[in-house]
């Protein structure tokens, strides 16, 4: 049995395998698989892992490489036309030669990639993408938000050495109106796979704190053109889209737009673009403001000197009108003086006519009474003088009566006159002392003087006694008071 | 100020104050009062424009809860 047998090497099947294939396929062919790895190694080599599924399961698997050289070309290749580096887990176009190798076996070499395929599975992602954001009611959901009046507070998703980062501070940070924002930075990849669930997990984590932002800003420059189709996929659209801030993006994207800038509340083609838009939202803020205070001060202007100016008019028509009417007052003031005066003079005049005929009235009267009372006066005049000729006629024959009685009268009266003389003769004989000292009476005097009441005597004292014929001194020895 | 007054209310009030003296709405006594209230309005408002109050701390407290 052994003789009969061939045994080979193990080299030798390998290599007759390798003839076999090699004469079998010796084209190479289009083949459409899925990347599943790219393993590329140091060495600049690539060992992708090739795939097909249907309906998620693994039907197909295959290795295959890349030599250095090939991969420097048709990556380069690819990011010109994909604007994507190669991504694994995408189906690609590929351009392969089935090789077999002694040692490493059976594998696809890949001689090169059509780019346009790649692209046009972006497109149709893309596509898809829209279609089921559509279909979702998710479209216009951002878009639809109330813009806030002031976009103050600004959640910024970008990587803090991103140079569009620092672009968008730039402009919103050195404005020169002096207009503040408020920006936290979320810390995000901004392109490649990783993004997608980078800027979902924090879109996730602005929700929680909403309250304190007005909008969400996503912004992304410099890192080249490439890596931006994950803006395309379709769960970070819909968390974009249905975000409950506006979400603005400036991912800087110049030929086609991504799906998340179509459907971002506002997508600006640069983060300084969308900078100034944000200045521009704080312009039409300020500057009505500003258009108030001036408005307000014109109108109060003008308000208070078009009062100022009817008060003026109606001060003015006051002073006119009174003007006016003192002026009337004044005319008929005069008039009416006038006319008193006339009035007065009138009745002056007639009273004055009324007294010179009162006067003439007045003169005749008492020339008539005066010659009245002159008449009676003489009359009574002449009665009187008759009446005290009579009086007198009678009077003198009495006065002749008396005169006529005088003589006997006189004659009587000086008999009885001469009688009392004689009488007091005598009498006044009798009463002188010398008659009284003749008839033995005595005057004693003290000092010279005779004794009255109030002669104050004391014994020893010494009195004249007179006496019709001497005069004796003598001593008082006993005075006995009656 | 004594009330806390958002700046979109105080905007909008500016608004209508504006509006209000633009249409001749607005007496002689009733201005001064009207114009004080704008300028504290127009004083919120500038305000806003330029400063801000948000706290980060708070910011990143809320975020760990």
């Amino acid at each position: 049995m052994s003789e009969s047998r061939q045994i080979f090497t193990l080299k030798q099947v390998a290599s007759s395998i390798r003839k076999t294939l090699e004469e079998r396929y010796q084209q190479t062919y289009w083949v459409k698989a899925e990347m599943h790895k790219l393993n590329l190694y140091p060495s600049g080599h690539c060992f992708p892992e090739l795939l097909q599924k249907e309906d998620g399961k693994i039907v197909a698997q295959m290795n295959a490489s890349i030599w250095k050289q090939n991969y420097q070309r048709i990556n380069k290749n690819f990011v010109d036309v994909v604007k994507e580096p190669l991504r694994e887990d995408t189906t690609l176009l590929l351009l392969v030669k089935i090789v077999f190798h002694e040692t490493f076996g059976l594998s696809l070499q890949i001689v090169d990639i059509d780019p346009n395929y790649a692209l046009g599975e972006l497109q149709r992602e893309r596509q898809e993408t829209l279609l089921r954001l559509q279909k979702e009611n998710l479209l216009n959901l951002n878009q639809k938000l109330d813009f806030p009046l002031l976009p103050k507070r600004i959640a910024l998703i970008s990587a803090d050495t991103s140079k569009g980062l620092s672009d968008f501070r730039k402009v919103i940070e050195t404005n020169q109106w002096g207009y503040q924002f408020f920006t936290f930075l979320f810390q995000a990849y901004l392109q490649g796979d990783v993004a997608v669930k980078s800027i979902q997990e924090q879109l996730k984590r602005i929700e929680k704190v909403k309250e304190h932002f007005d909008v969400v800003v996503i912004v992304r420059g410099g890192g080249g053109e490439v890596g931006l189709s994950c803006y395309n996929n379709f769960e970070l659209c819909k968390a974009i889209a249905s975000f409950p801030l506006p979400v603005l993006t400036g991912i800087g994207h110049s030929t086609n737009l991504t799906v998340a800038e179509m459907i971002a509340y506002r997508n600006a083609i640069t983060p300084t673009e969308l900078g100034d838009f944000l200045i521009q939202s704080f312009h039409e803020f300020a500057v009505p403001v500003k258009d108030a205070s001036k408005t307000i001060r014109n109108y109060s202007k003008n308000k208070l000197e078009n009062a100022n100016q009817s008060l003026t008019s109606t001060v003015k028509l006051f002073k006119n009108v009174t003007a006016q009417r003192i002026d009337q007052t004044k005319n008929l003031l005069v008039r009416s003086s006038s006319s008193v005066k006339s009035n007065v003079k009138f009745v002056i005049h007639k009273e004055k006519e009324s007294i010179s005929v009162s006067q003439k009235s007045i003169k005749k009267n008492a020339k008539d009474l005066f010659l009245l009372q002159k008449n009676q006066i003489t009359s009574l005049v002449d009665t009187a003088r008759k009446n005290i000729q009579f009086e007198l006629k009678a009077e003198n024959g009495e006065v002749q009566r008396i005169i006529d009685r005088l003589p006997k009268v006189v004659e009587n009266l000086i008999h009885d006159t001469n009688n009392k003389i004689k009488q007091l003769e005598q009498s006044v004989k009798l009463m002188d002392p010398i008659q009284v000292l003749k008839r033995g009476y005595s005057i004693s005097l003290f000092e010279g003087k005779t004794l009255k009441e109030d002669t104050k005597l004391k014994p020893g004292d010494r009195l004249v006694t007179k006496t019709h014929f001497s005069e004796i001194e003598s001593e008082i020895v006993d005075i006995k008071n009656k | 100020m004594a009330e806390e007054i958002n700046y979109t209310e105080a905007f909008q009030e500016l608004q209508t104050i504006v509006a209000d003296i633009e249409e001749g709405e607005i007496s002689v006594d009733e201005l001064s009062i009207k114009v004080k209230r704008a300028a504290e309005l127009i004083k919120v408002c500038k305000n806003k424009l330029t400063s801000t109050e948000e706290d980060v701390n708070q910011i990143l407290k809320d975020l760990e809860d």
